[in-house]
């Protein structure tokens, strides 16, 4: 069998267990938008404050109900999202989604629950996280209590099927080269 | 003028013949005849040899024959994911104008960059995994996918 036989037969992840890597970079991405979009909100209210009544707000974020309103904004935004599609904006670049412990598809209460149990993942300085990677299905704390699991949702065989024709494309003649993951 | 005695003597012939079939078990007789050691004698080669198979297949309806099979029962012998793992895509890819039409269906920088960055996400996925069961010494593999979602079972 040729390299480039072996490198054709390799089998896609999709469905399989999502890694550590993946969901870390994932929650980086929610966290980065969540928190952009949250102070965006901010920025757009006070310069709304600003327009009509004339003096400026100035948020802290010390401030408890700032605090309690970026709490909320964040279970929305992760228990929405979860309930609605199983994945988040991070978790959709990253192509990973949320399924239940089975591998079905995730019922929107089940969703809302992972959000709602997200934070106890972070206790003990983010013990319940370390399922993740020891645990077999590398389900974490939440994942357990919400009965639920996260899987590859991208197919990488066709990835890889695109990054050989765009190849083909650019060195028509030329074999495709190699370190291509295909995930 | 045909000779009478010739006549006579088909006439005759006829009758004996039809008498003896008729006496004889034709089927009883088949049934005696070791069709093996007949077959062992011939020589196939040399009778497909002498066989023109373009002369054949000229007088052989290819349509009508076609309509005759069941494409459906051949189509369930198929192992269709053993014959999909055969194909070498890469080849397949350079070789004709699919990755061309693969290429321009598949969306552009965004996609490319999605596919690159996930890739190599993935593997580093892979290579923490494998740290993490060297470090645990895991000896048995671990479950690869929800059990719904393992192939085996996820296939009708």
């Amino acid at each position: 069998m040729s390299a480039r036989t072996r490198q054709a037969g390799l089998v896609t992840y999709q469905g399989h267990y999502a890694g550590s890597a993946s969901r870390f970079a994932a929650y980086v991405i929610d966290l980065v938008v969540s928190t952009g979009v949250f102070t965006l909100v901010l920025a757009a209210i006070s310069y709304g404050v600003q327009v009509v009544a004339g003096h400026s707000v100035s948020w802290n974020r010390s401030n408890i109900v700032v605090a309690v309103i970026f709490i909320g904004w964040q279970f929305l935004y992760f228990g929405y999202s979860w309930a609605v599609s199983g994945r988040t904006f991070g978790m959709a670049v990253l192509g990973i989604r949320v399924v239940r412990a089975d591998g079905s598809g995730l019922e929107p209460r089940q969703g809302v629950v992972r959000a709602l149990v997200f934070p106890l993942s972070f206790l003990l300085c983010g013990l319940g996280f370390l399922g993740i990677l020891v645990q077999r299905e590398h389900r974490a704390w939440h994942d357990l209590i919400a009965g639920t699991a996260v899987i590859y949702a991208w197919d990488a065989r066709a990835a890889r099927l695109r990054f050989l024709a765009r190849q083909a494309e650019l060195a028509p003649g030329d074999g495709p080269p190699t370190g291509y993951h295909t995930g | 003028m045909t000779d009478p005695a010739e006549v006579l003597a088909q006439q005759i012939t006829d009758r004996v013949v039809e008498l003896v079939v008729n006496a004889l078990d034709v089927n009883d007789l088949v049934a005696r005849v070791d069709l093996n050691a007949v077959l062992s004698g011939v020589d196939f080669d040399a009778v497909l040899a002498k066989v023109d198979v373009n002369t054949l297949l000229d007088r052989v309806d290819m349509d009508d024959l076609i309509r005759h099979v069941d494409v459906g029962a051949v189509l369930d012998r198929v192992d269709a994911n053993d014959l999909v793992k055969r194909i070498d895509m890469a080849a397949l890819v350079e070789e004709t104008d699919l990755g061309a039409v693969i290429a321009r269906c598949s969306g552009g920088a965004v996609s490319e960059a999605l596919d690159a960055l996930r890739s190599q996400v993935v593997g580093l996925d892979r290579f923490v995994d494998r740290w993490v069961s060297r470090l645990l010494r895991r000896k048995l593999p671990l479950p690869s996918a929800p059990p719904a979602l393992l192939p085996s079972q996820a296939e009708p």
